[in-house]
């Protein structure tokens, strides 16, 4: 191992010593061992001291031992590894803004969804309950990213990370897409990879906001109702998006039935998106009446996202009544767009037993 | 911060502008980006929304300081 070594007397101490320097999330930890990060390296396929990218604010090189050592801590298994790897790589494009991300007062949080081979590779649900709890390649994956974001981006709350509340979501939120009972193309094929290629997409978002919904299935009056709603809660009073946003993407997560409803009356994604785009919209004057200092831009009225394409479309969880959409930040020097990184499955080398 | 470390790596005087609960922030962005001698003022908690006659009262209140550091005589 390049990096330097702490001592500890057991496993208690050492965790114990983790939370005394800032190091955990708040949450016990898995002592990352020498051992334990050189499996988890192994894990990878990848050499140890390859950089896969910086991570701001504290410009932290995120070599693959590091991120090793994230995944290990995060209660990672090797199978998940390759998934961390990529969306730590994702986040380190430059265009995510990681170092502006971390630093602001906002709540952001990388949301990573799977897809593609690496859904079933690492084990990654896309059903009931897909956001959390009770999902351990969702929740360690997503996990393991945040921790890498805090030890080797080095942010941390209250003096590099001032959200002012923070967020459950920035614990971890990832999840795979449900591309099976999808009536729509694979999230990562509209990113340009090849149907069933392993691949994470990583967008900067708020938590979940739920949209309640029960329509009628003969009624094409009903999809355009459930469209409405989800644009109601993408362009919601209260969120930067309505006005600050424009050049921000935002995430719409269809559960299968709102999904199947919306292709039964002949919305595709691409027709999904510019509609909603069209109809996240909100007068300028009652965005002025309630927050006219935070109120940017022209037109009347003011879209919350106005380039369709960045309503980023996908099927995920259990059939029923909820659908969630994930607002935005919209700020940074590239105004929160998504970023997305291919997950590499074949690369792993054969793991020893034990470590 | 950022910014006013980006403006003396140009070359230029400058000074950042930093409020009471963002200086821990400040102090860490100065030594990640290279540069933890840039030359700081604190204000108060908060700026934003103080309202202008506050905000005038606030900028008067700093000028001199200002000066001073965007002319070297004041570390």
């Amino acid at each position: 191992m390049s990096t330097p070594l702490l001592e500890a007397v057991d496993e208690a101490a050492a965790l114990e010593q983790l939370h005394a320097l800032g190091c955990t999330d708040g949450l016990p930890v898995v002592v990352p061992t020498p051992a334990r990060v050189a499996r988890m390296v192994l894990a990878s396929g990848l050499d140890a001291d390859i950089e896969l990218g910086t991570m701001g604010p504290g410009h932290g090189v995120a070599t693959v031992e590091k991120v090793a050592c994230a995944a290990v801590m995060a209660g990672c298994l090797p199978d998940h590894m390759p998934a961390v790897v990529a969306a730590v790589r994702a986040v380190c494009d430059p265009v995510f803004d990681l170092t502006e991300m971390q630093a602001t007062t906002h709540c952001i949080a990388p949301m990573v969804v799977v897809c593609g081979a690496a859904r079933g590779a690492g084990g990654f649900a896309s059903g009931f309950g897909l956001m959390g709890p009770g999902h351990r390649a969702n929740v360690c994956t997503g996990r393991a990213l945040r921790l890498a974001m805090m030890n080797i981006g080095a942010a941390r709350p209250g003096e590099s990370d001032m959200a002012i509340h923070g967020s459950p979501a920035k614990l971890s939120f990832c999840f795979a897409e449900d591309e099976e009972n999808s009536p729509f193309a694979p999230l990562a094929t509209t990113f340009g990879y090849a149907p069933g290629q392993g691949a994470v997409f990583v967008l900067g978002v708020e938590g979940p906001h739920s949209v309640l919904f029960s329509g009628d299935a003969d009624a094409s009056a009903s999809a355009t109702a459930l469209l409405d709603l989800i644009a109601g809660v993408i362009a919601n009073r209260g969120s930067n998006n309505s006005y600050l946003g424009g050049h921000a993407a935002v995430a719409v997560v269809l559960n299968p039935e709102h999904a199947a409803l919306l292709a039964r009356h002949g919305f595709d994604r691409e027709h999904i998106q510019a509609e909603l785009a069209a109809r996240a919209v909100t007068p300028r004057a009652e965005l002025a009446r309630l927050n006219g200092k935070m109120l940017t831009g022209d037109g009347d009225p003011v879209p919350a996202v106005r380039d369709a394409s960045n309503v980023h479309v996908l099927v995920a969880g259990a059939p029923g009544l909820y659908s969630m959409v994930m607002p935005s930040w919209c700020a940074g020097p590239h105004g929160n767009r998504a970023v997305h990184a291919p997950v590499a499955l074949d690369q792993a080398c054969e793991l020893p037993l034990h470590g | 911060m950022r910014d006013g470390i980006a403006l003396a790596r140009a070359g230029r005087p400058a000074v950042a502008l930093v409020t009471s609960k963002f200086r821990p922030q400040g102090e860490f962005v100065a030594r990640a980006e290279g540069m933890p001698g840039v030359p700081q003022v604190i204000l108060p908690h908060p700026v934003a929304g103080i309202g202008m006659p506050a905000m005038a009262e606030l900028a008067a209140s700093i000028t001199d300081e200002l000066v001073a550091r965007l002319r070297g005589e004041r570390p």
